[in-house]
C-alpha cells in the first residue's frame, strides 16, 4: 500500500487526515519487515507507528509495555475506535488472562498489550505457539539498556526475544528518551540492519525554573505561598513515599485539594486516583515518579520536583509527561544546597546514596551464590538461607542473570533460581563502571541547577538532540527566577504542622495482595467450619466448607489449587489490631538520638519531652476511643525502659495498666534480623497473656517504644484476638524509616 | 552464536514436524549442507526451489507452508528455554553427539536434541546399562559392577532414569564419580532437575531429551527413548532383560541393527530371558562384565528354556 491509500484507511479508522513524514517513514519500514528504531518526543504519535501497520497485518501484533496505566488507556482507545485490543497484565485475573490469549489464538485481537516479566509464564509461552505473530513492538525501548535511566532485567529477555525472530518479522521499538549512547546500545541489542528514526526533542511551551533553597522547610513555605498561583492542575514528585505523605498533609493543613500516590498503595487506590487525576480532581497530587508515566493526560499544567532526579534524563523523561497540549506549562525543580560539614548539599545526598548504597555488598553477592550452588531456591527461600532484604536479594538476583551465573528455572510451575554449570565468576568491575557513570549522570543534573543557559538546550543537548532553537523559556532566559521568602505566619504554620505529624502504623489486618488485585474478597473464619466471604467490606455471602466455596459460581475467582492456602492465610491475618500511632519517625529528629542512648548506652529512662510527644500522639488518633486495659511489650534487652514508660502513660491516660503480658521463651532482638519473614519467625508464639477475662471483649492500648517491621505488635495483636479482644491499638513513641535503626546503631 | 540461535526456530519447526518421517527430514537436512546453504533459507526458499533444490513432494511443501508461518512462535519458545539454560543442538552442530549418529544413521537420529548441564559429557566414550524395572540384586549389583568400572575408565553412563537397572547405573556412576546422561522419556522443561542440582553444575551430568520441550511424559515417549540410549552408547549392557517390555524390544532391534550387545550371564535358578538374547547373538559377560569366551557350549548343555518363553522363540520374527 502506498501513503494515499494509507491515508484513507486512516482517516476511517483513526479519524487522522494524514501521518507525519516521520511516522509514514517508520510504517513504510514496518510494511517491508524491516527492524525500527523510533525516538520521538511524547506527544509525537509513536503509537499510531504500530497500531497502523498492526490494523493491516493478518495476524496479531504483540507490544511490550512497562506501563499497566499506559496499556489500559490505549487500549480503551483503540477499542472506541472499534479496532480489537486487549492486554496482559497483572491487573487482570488470571481468569481474565487467560481468556485474552486465548482470544488472541482465535484471532480475535489485532493489538495486544503484555507486559514483558509475562514472557516467563508458561502459560503465554504455550500461547504463543498457537498465535500467528505479525510484529513485535517494544514500547519504552530505552529500558531495555543498562545506559537508560531505568534498565529492567525483564527487558533483557525482549532483547533476547527479538535477537531470536525471523529476520523477516517487522519489529519496532519506540522510546522518548535515549541519548546518543542508548540509541547505539539500542541498535546493536536488537540487532539485524536497524533503522533509527530520530526527531527533536525541544519542548517548547515548557517553562523551566530551578529554585535553589536552603532547608527542607523552604520548599513547604514556597509551596503553600505559590502552588495555588499556578494555573490547573498537576503533579508534585517527591523522593520517599513517606515524603509524599507529609507533602499531602502539609497541603490540607494549607487548605490546598492534593492527594499522594506511591507504589505502597493497593491497585484500587492507585486506580482511583490515576482517575481522579484525569479529572482533575485535585490541584495537585504529590507522587512517587511512579505516577504518570504512561499516562494519556493533555493537560498536566505542571510538575514539580521537591528532589532531583539521578539524571538529566530521567528528568526530562518525568517532566516529558506534562502540557502534551502545547499550552503552557510550569516545570519547576528544588534544590537544596545547603552544605552539611563536609561540603556535600542536602539534595545530593540521597540520589548520590542511591548510586553508591545502589547495590548489594560484593559479600552479599557471593552469599547468594553460595546458597545457589547448595541448591536451587526461590527469593522466600534465600531470605531463610542469606538473612538478606527482599529488595537486595532481587537486586543480587538480576546482576547474577545478567552475568549468566544463574538462570531462572521453573519446576512444576514454581519458580526457581538455579546456578549454572559452567557459570563465570562475579565480575564485580561492571558495577563500579556503572556506578561511575550513574555518578557523571547526576553530576550532569548539577550542571542543569547551576547553568547559564537555556535549560531547554541543556536537556536536548544532553539527549543528543541538535539545538537549533531560539525558543527561550526558562528562569535563565526569559522568566524571573524565583526564591523562597516566606511570610511569618506561614512559618508559624509550618512550625504547628511539624508538631502534629504523626506517623501511623499501619498494621490493621488487610486482605493479602494476592486477593487485592483478584477479587477483593476478605475471607473471615467465625467458627471452626463457617467461613464469611467479604467483598469490599460488605457481608457476601456465609460458607461452610471450602467445596462450598468451590461450587459458589459468583466466588469462584481464584484458582483452585491456591484456595485453601489462601484461606489459611487469612485465617492467619484474623486480627481486631488497628491501625497505630507513633509520636515522630525514628531518624528525623532528637526522638531516635534519645531513644538510642536509653536503650543501648544506658541513657536511663526516656526523657519525658518523649511521653509528652507520645500522650500528643494518643490525642490525636484515639481521643474518641475508651480503653480498659493498658499492656505494653516486654522487652528483650532493654530492661525496664518500656514497663516504666508505660507505667507514666497509664497514670497520665488514666488507664489501668497489665504487666501479664510475658514472653514464654527469649527471642533474639528484631533488628538482628533483615528480612520481615525472619522477624514474623522470630516472634511467632511467643507471647502469652494468663488472664482471659482481663482481655476478652476489652479495648487494649499496647505500648512500644520502636516500631520497626510490626511484626511484634501484630503478632500480640493476634495473641489477644484470640483471647477475644474487641480492639487492640498500638502506641509507640517512633517508627522506623526503611531501617533506620540500623545504622542508628 | 547468534545465528545459530537465530535458527533454532527454524529447527524446531522442522524437527517437530508432524506426518513427515526423521529420515525425510534428515534428508532434507542433507540437502541444505550440500547446497551450502542455512535452514533458514531454506525455509524462506520459494516453492520452485522446494521442488527442484530439494526434491520435496506437494504434500510436504504443504506441511512446510503451514510450519513456516509459526516460526515467529516458535521464537518466543526458544527464548524460554534458553533464558531457563536448556541448550538447543541441532544435527548439524559439532556439539552433536557422533557416537548418535554412527549407530542411528540418517534414519533415526533425532535431528534435534534439547539438554541441561556439561554438553562435553556427549564427546565421551559412553556405556548404556539396561535392564528391568523390577530388577533382582543380582542385576543391581551387575549394573553397580559396571557403573563402578565405566566411571573408573573415564566413561560415561547412559541411563534412561527409569526405575531399577536405569536409575541403579545412574547412582552408581554419581556415587563413583563418575559422569553420566539422563535420557528422558518427555520434554525437557517438564523434568525437575532439582535432585541432580549438584552433579549438574559440577559437570558430571548432563540431561537430555528428544521430544517437544513441553511434552509431558508418555508410555509412547517411554519406548521411543530406548532407540536414543543405544544411539547414544557406545557399548550396550543387558543387566537382565524379559521376554517382553522395553529392555527386550530394544535389545532385539539392537542386534537386528548389527549392535556389539553385552548380556549378563544369568544364574541358572535366574528366570530371565537373558539366555535367549544371547542365543539370538548378544555378547555373555560375567558379573564383572568380562566376556566369557565358551558360553554357548554351557547354554547348549546346561540351560533349559522356560515354557513361557519358549513359545516366544517359534514366533516370526518382525
Amino acid at each position: 500500500m502506498n501513503r494515499t491509500q494509507c491515508e484513507i484507511i486512516l482517516k476511517e479508522k483513526f479519524g487522522f487526515e494524514k501521518f507525519y513524514d516521520e511516522q509514514w517513514q517508520t510504517i513504510d519500514m514496518l510494511f517491508q519487515g524491516k527492524r525500527v528504531l523510533l525516538i520521538e518526543k511524547t506527544g509525537f504519535g509513536k503509537s499510531l507507528c504500530f497500531q497502523f501497520p498492526a490494523t493491516q497485518f493478518k495476524g496479531i501484533t504483540i507490544i511490550f509495555s512497562p506501563l499497566i496505566a499506559l496499556m489500559r488507556d490505549q487500549v480503551n482507545a483503540l477499542n472506541k475506535k472499534g479496532i480489537s485490543a486487549k492486554f496482559i497484565n497483572s491487573e487482570q485475573s488470571p481468569e481474565q488472562n487467560l481468556q485474552v490469549m486465548q482470544d488472541a489464538i482465535d484471532g480475535k485481537i489485532k493489538i495486544l498489550y503484555i507486559a514483558p516479566e509475562r514472557q516467563n509464564n508458561d502459560k503465554w509461552i504455550e500461547a504463543t505457539q498457537n498465535m500467528q505473530i505479525s510484529m513485535v513492538v517494544i514500547d519504552e525501548a530505552h529500558t531495555i539498556s543498562v545506559w537508560g535511566h531505568d534498565f529492567r532485567p525483564a527487558f533483557r529477555r525482549i532483547i533476547n526475544l527479538v535477537k531470536l525472530l525471523p529476520n523477516e518479522l517487522p519489529v519496532l521499538a519506540t522510546t522518548a528518551t535515549a541519548t546518543k549512547r542508548v540509541q547505539k546500545d539500542i541498535e546493536k541489542q536488537i540487532s539485524g540492519d536497524v533503522i533509527t528514526i530520530r526527531g527533536n526533542l525541544l519542548r517548547d511551551n515548557f517553562h523551566l525554573f530551578v529554585i535553589e533553597t536552603k532547608s527542607e522547610d523552604e520548599k513547604f513555605l514556597w509551596l503553600a505561598e505559590n502552588i495555588k498561583s499556578i494555573p490547573g492542575t498537576g503533579l508534585l514528585y517527591s523522593g520517599t513515599r513517606v515524603n509524599t505523605e507529609t507533602y499531602s498533609k502539609w497541603f490540607d493543613f494549607n487548605n490546598i485539594n492534593s492527594t499522594y500516590y506511591h507504589a505502597g498503595l493497593d491497585g484500587e487506590k492507585r486506580k482511583e486516583i490515576e482517575n481522579g487525576l484525569m479529572n482533575n480532581k485535585w490541584k495537585c497530587i504529590i507522587s512517587t515518579n511512579a505516577l504518570g508515566m504512561g499516562i494519556d493526560k493533555p493537560n498536566i499544567r505542571f510538575i514539580i520536583h521537591t528532589q532531583i532526579p539521578q539524571s538529566p534524563i530521567h528528568y526530562y523523561q518525568e517532566i516529558g509527561r506534562a502540557g502534551r497540549d502545547g499550552k503552557p506549562t510550569y516545570i519547576i525543580l528544588f534544590y537544596n544546597s545547603k552544605e552539611d560539614k563536609k561540603g556535600i548539599a542536602e539534595d545530593y545526598k540521597l540520589p548520590k546514596s542511591f548510586i553508591e548504597g545502589g547495590r548489594p555488598s560484593i559479600k552479599k553477592y557471593n552469599q547468594t551464590i553460595d546458597a545457589l550452588k547448595e541448591e536451587p531456591l526461590n527469593i522466600t527461600g534465600l531470605m531463610r538461607e542469606t538473612n538478606l532484604l527482599r529488595t537486595p536479594i532481587r537486586v543480587i538476583i538480576a546482576d547474577l542473570i545478567e552475568q549468566e551465573i544463574i538462570k531462572e528455572v521453573k519446576f512444576g510451575g514454581s519458580k526457581n533460581y538455579e546456578y549454572q554449570f559452567n557459570a563465570p565468576e562475579l565480575d564485580a568491575k561492571k558495577f563500579d563502571e556503572l556506578r561511575k557513570f550513574k555518578l557523571d549522570d547526576l553530576n550532569s543534573m548539577i550542571d542543569y541547577i547551576y547553568t547559564k543557559e537555556p535549560r531547554m538546550k541543556f536537556l536536548c543537548e544532553y539527549l543528543g538532540d541538535e539545538f537549533n532553537n531560539k525558543k527561550e523559556n526558562c528562569d535563565n532566559t526569559t522568566y524571573k527566577k524565583r526564591h523562597v521568602n516566606p511570610k511569618n505566619e506561614t512559618i508559624e504554620k509550618l512550625k504547628m504542622f511539624r508538631n502534629q505529624n504523626y506517623p501511623i502504623l499501619d498494621v490493621a489486618p488487610k486482605t493479602s495482595k494476592k486477593i487485592n488485585k483478584d477479587m477483593r474478597i476478605a475471607i473471615k473464619k467465625i467458627n471452626l467450619t463457617k467461613y464469611e466471604i467479604y467483598k469490599n467490606n460488605f457481608l457476601l455471602t456465609e460458607i461452610n466448607s471450602i467445596e462450598d466455596y468451590e461450587s459458589n459460581k459468583n466466588l469462584q475467582i481464584i484458582p483452585k489449587l491456591s484456595l485453601e492456602e489462601l484461606i489459611e492465610k487469612h485465617l492467619q491475618n484474623k486480627s481486631n489490631i488497628i491501625d497505630g500511632i507513633a509520636s515522630s519517625y525514628y531518624g528525623v529528629s532528637n526522638v531516635g538520638a534519645s531513644l538510642h542512648s536509653c536503650k543501648y548506652e544506658n541513657g536511663g529512662d526516656f526523657p519525658k519531652f518523649l511521653l509528652d510527644k507520645t500522650i500528643k500522639a494518643f490525642k490525636k488518633q484515639f481521643a474518641n476511643l475508651h480503653f480498659d486495659l493498658l499492656v505494653y511489650v516486654p522487652s528483650t534487652i532493654s530492661g525496664d525502659l518500656v514497663k516504666n514508660f508505660a507505667i507514666q502513660i497509664s497514670s497520665k491516660l488514666k488507664i489501668p495498666i497489665s504487666h501479664k503480658l510475658i514472653k514464654t521463651h527469649k527471642t533474639e532482638p528484631q533488628k538482628i534480623f533483615n528480612n520481615s519473614l525472619l522477624k514474623r519467625e522470630n516472634v511467632s508464639d511467643v507471647f502469652e497473656y494468663a488472664e482471659r477475662e482481663e482481655i476478652m471483649n476489652k479495648n487494649i492500648l499496647l505500648i512500644d517504644d520502636i516500631f520497626d517491621s510490626g511484626a511484634t505488635i501484630k503478632e500480640i495483636g493476634k495473641l489477644f484476638t484470640d483471647l477475644g479482644a474487641q480492639l487492640i491499638a498500638p502506641l509507640v513513641i517512633a517508627k522506623t524509616v526503611g531501617g533506620d535503626i540500623k545504622s542508628g546503631k | 552464536m547468534e545465528n545459530e540461535q537465530k535458527e533454532f526456530a527454524y529447527w524446531m519447526a522442522l524437527s517437530h514436524l508432524k506426518k513427515m518421517r526423521t529420515v525425510r527430514k534428515n534428508e532434507i537436512i542433507v540437502k541444505i549442507h550440500d547446497a551450502n546453504t542455512n535452514i533458514t533459507d531454506f525455509f524462506n526458499s520459494d516453492i520452485i526451489d522446494w521442488k527442484t533444490k530439494y526434491s520435496l513432494q506437494e504434500n510436504e511443501i504443504e506441511l512446510l507452508k503451514n510450519v513456516k508461518n509459526e516460526i515467529s512462535s516458535y521464537s518466543f519458545l526458544v527464548e524460554n528455554l534458553l533464558n531457563q539454560g536448556y541448550d538447543i543442538i541441532p544435527i548439524n552442530s559439532s556439539e552433536y553427539p557422533i557416537t548418535m549418529k554412527e549407530n542411528l544413521k540418517m534414519k533415526y537420529s533425532p535431528p534435534l536434541i534439547y539438554v541441561k548441564g556439561n554438553k562435553q559429557i556427549l564427546k565421551e566414550t559412553s556405556i548404556a546399562i539396561v535392564g528391568s524395572r523390577n530388577a533382582t540384586n543380582i542385576s543391581l549389583e551387575f549394573t553397580n559392577n559396571i557403573a563402578k568400572k565405566a566411571s573408573e575408565d573415564y566413561k560415561v553412563v547412559v541411563s534412561g532414569f527409569a526405575k531399577g537397572v536405569d536409575r541403579q547405573g545412574l547412582d552408581s556412576a554419581i556415587k563413583f564419580k563418575g559422569q553420566s546422561i539422563i535420557v528422558l522419556p518427555q520434554g525437557i522443561t517438564t523434568f525437575n532437575s532439582r535432585k541432580y542440582h549438584k552433579q549438574i553444575i559440577n559437570g558430571d551430568v548432563l540431561v537430555l531429551s528428544t521430544f517437544h520441550p513441553k511434552a509431558p511424559w508418555s508410555v509412547q515417549f517411554a519406548m521411543a527413548r530406548n532407540p536414543i540410549i543405544y544411539g547414544l552408547a557406545k557399548d550396550i549392557f543387558v543387566a537382565e532383560s524379559s521376554n517382553k517390555g522395553g529392555t527386550w524390544s530394544g535389545v532385539k532391534d539392537g542386534l537386528r541393527k548389527g549392535r556389539k550387545i553385552f548380556v549378563r550371564a544369568p544364574e541358572d535358578s535366574e528366570k530371565n530371558a537373558n539366555n535367549i538374547l544371547i542365543q539370538k547373538g548378544a555378547i555373555p559377560v560375567d558379573m564383572d562384565g568380562n566376556e566369557i569366551q565358551d558360553y554357548s557350549k554351557k547354554v547348549n548343555t546346561k540351560y533349559q528354556i522356560p515354557e513361557n518363553i519358549q513359545q516366544h522363540l517359534f514366533e516370526p520374527s518382525e
